[in-house]
């Protein structure tokens, strides 16, 4: 390599600037609201945020709802991306369509429509109650169960788009090869097709668990403000407490568990795909 | 399970009435095939004749509609593919691109239960025998097309299989590349008493490697027989033209004498053996090399359009009246002929192929 400049490289510049710009810049002057208090530069919200054990709660229970949406969308992604990779011509257009479309329907209306369908007189429940397994009504809607699912799936494109690219890449034959060298299906499965789909597998997690620790929307329609989140205590520090320190410290957690995500993910796609 | 074992573990395969249908197109109906234990046989036809389909319902990669496999006595027909004991080596080789070449070789130990430990020394001595033993620890991506394939096979042998399957096994490789491999294996099997089916559609390979050859056409085995009576007495004109080049005269039969009848063709009066009534149209075939310059039997004379000297043979290429072409194969090298001369061609009734063919 000589030291002229890349020219193609140039034509990051824009994409770069705007992304310091509009993305960087900002969260830099979070990161920057978070450490400066009165007494000067500290770490002094954050020592407050994490003796906090109310915030601890929440900060836990927002990991744990992430880690379980993404495990849900997980199971029923997995096996949607094999169908849909052995679909062809006008199937593949409706299973594509069927993961895009509700993205482009935003969260609040799929969030809604949750919401109408956990509620006390809402779908389940009278169906519940038809087919006579309850008398009353069962309490779904504010749990945290009724979260995970409303999460799981609205995230689940996420999580099928990734497994799907792998997957239709994916030699057909070497699970035939497998078979013939006398790997029955269990073998098959767990050591050629989950090896092979990992890296979609992590993927997908890695979005799917990145969107579910900093989701309010979903939180907000369906468990409202009983049980907190993080996005949700940080919208509330910023929006009703104008306590804007907390807020940004709290974004600043929220932005470490994030990095930490996408570092540790990549790392392990590089490993999985090292070995392929 | 190692591969020292002398094994006389590979039996004898059966396949009859096989049929298959893909979304209601027939491809393949009543197929029977049988190989003889030890034995080294070819699938050999164009593309898209259904060797890979047959391939695969012996494997029990694909099931067939009707029809019953059976390998060594055992009706194997409703077996999953892992519980036949028959070894596949793909087109493409399909080694796991996440192993490495030892972890792929010890694949086939590992899924019939062997631990991890025990697998050392028989995958050792597999790669040993396909000369890939310094590769052992590599990924298989950094191997060129001829070491996956002998890890490949490496893979299919090592854990003892009763029938070893390979669909276009070299078609991937390089011409000089391909004869070194087909050698090997040849010999590799043959050394181990494996029984052992090929699929190709390139005929010289299937000569080469095995012991007899099953000439497909349109699902269906045109003819199953040794290369050499494959080569001088093909049963079809489809096995005639695929197995070997041949001058094609198609005449009309004028009369008979005995068994041999003459036929009127553009070439003048020809005679061959054949069942053939009178007024039949027939194909008659010759192979190149059975000609001779000067007369006999068969006598034509005809105009040459081209001379190809190459070196271990020459090449004549005789015109007559209309399209009708003859090729004569001489060894070594002769000189003496140019283009537009008149020449004399000439060969025996009994090296006359004849079909009767539809008017
Ligand atoms: N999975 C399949 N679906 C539909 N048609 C197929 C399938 N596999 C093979 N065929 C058809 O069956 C015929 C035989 O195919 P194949 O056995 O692969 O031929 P070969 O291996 O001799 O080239 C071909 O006409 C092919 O198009
Ligand atoms: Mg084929």
């Amino acid at each position: 390599m000589s030291g002229r400049i890349d020219r193609v490289a140039l034509l990051a510049v824009p994409g770069l600037a705007y992304l310091a710009v509009i993305y960087a810049l900002p969260l830099l002057m979070l990161l920057a609201k978070s450490i400066q208090t009165a007494e000067g530069i500290s770490f002094s919200e954050y020592r407050a945020f994490f003796a906090d054990d109310y915030n601890i709660r929440v900060l836990l229970r927002t990991l744990r709802v992430a880690a379980l949406t993404t495990l849900l969308a997980l199971i029923f992604a997995y096996p949607t991306a094999f169908v849909m990779s052995r679909a062809k011509g006008p199937w593949l257009t409706v299973f594509l369509v069927a993961m895009v479309l509700p993205m482009s329907l935003g969260v609040v209306v799929k969030a809604f429509a949750w919401s109408i369908l956990f509620r006390a007189n809402g779908f389940i429940n009278s169906s519940l109650q038809w087919i006579g397994l309850t008398e009353k009504p069962v309490r779904m809607l504010f749990t945290e169960t009724a979260l995970v699912v409303g999460a799981a799936n609205v995230f689940l494109p996420f999580m099928v788009l990734p497994i799907y690219a792998v997957v239709r890449q994916m030699d057909r034959a070497l699970p035939e090869a497998a078979a013939s060298l006398g790997a029955g299906p269990f073998f098959r499965f767990f050591n050629v097709t989950l090896p092979l789909t990992l890296p979609g597998v992590v993927a997908g997690s890695a979005f799917t668990f990145s969107m579910a620790i900093s989701m309010y929307v979903i939180p907000s329609l369906i468990v409202g403000e009983r049980q907190q989140t993080l996005s949700m205590l940080i919208a509330r520090s910023f929006l009703y407490l104008r306590n804007e320190p907390l807020g940004s410290t709290i974004s600043a957690v929220l932005l470490g568990i994030a990095i930490f995500v996408v570092v540790f993910s990549s790392w392990l796609a590089r490993r999985l795909g090292a070995r392929s | 399970m190692a591969l020292d074992q002398a094994k006389p573990t590979s039996r004898y395969l059966e396949a009859w009435g096989i049929g298959k249908s893909f979304k209601g197109t027939r491809v393949m109906s009543d197929l029977n095939f049988r190989v003889d234990r030890g034995e080294l046989v070819s699938l050999l036809g164009p593309s898209g004749c259904g060797k890979s389909t047959l391939l695969r319902i012996i494997a029990g990669l694909l099931e067939g509609d009707e029809g019953s496999v059976v390998l060594g006595g055992r009706n194997i027909t409703r077996f999953p593919a892992h519980k036949r004991n028959v070894s596949v080596v793909f087109q493409n080789y399909a080694l796991f691109p996440h192993l490495t070449v030892a972890e792929n070789v010890a694949f086939g130990l590992r899924a019939r239960g062997v631990a991890k430990r025990a697998t050392g020394a028989p995958v050792a001595e597999a790669l040993s025998l396909v000369r890939m033993s310094e590769f052992a620890d590599r990924p298989t991506a950094a191997l060129s097309g001829g070491q996956q394939q002998r890890v490949a096979v490496a893979r299919a042998l090592v854990v003892g299989p009763d029938l070893l399957l390979l669909d276009e096994p070299f078609s991937a490789l390089d011409r000089k590349l391909r004869e070194t491999m087909q050698v090997e294996l040849k010999s590799l099997l043959l050394d181990r008493g494996i029984t052992a089916i090929f699929v190709t559609h390139d005929q010289e390979e299937a000569m080469g490697v095995s012991d007899r050859i099953a000439v497909m056409n349109a699902g269906r085995i045109e003819q199953f027989a040794d290369p050499s009576t494959l080569y001088a007495r093909p049963a079809t004109p489809f096995v005639m033209d695929f197995v070997g080049l041949s001058t094609r005269i198609v005449g009309t039969v004028t009369s008979r004498d005995g068994e041999v009848i003459t036929a009127e063709t553009p070439f003048g009066l020809l005679k061959a053996r054949s069942a053939a009534p009178a007024g039949a149209r027939v194909l008659l075939g010759v192979r190149p090399e059975l000609i001779e310059v000067g007369a006999g039997e068969n006598t034509i004379s005809s105009t040459l359009a081209d001379v190809m000297v190459l070196g271990a043979k020459t090449v004549l290429h005789g015109t007559a009246e209309g399209e009708d072409r003859v090729l004569c194969e001489l060894s070594g090298i002769r000189s003496g002929f140019a283009r537009g001369q008149e020449i004399t061609l000439g060969w025996k009734i009994e090296d006359t192929l004849a079909y009767e063919v539809p008017a």
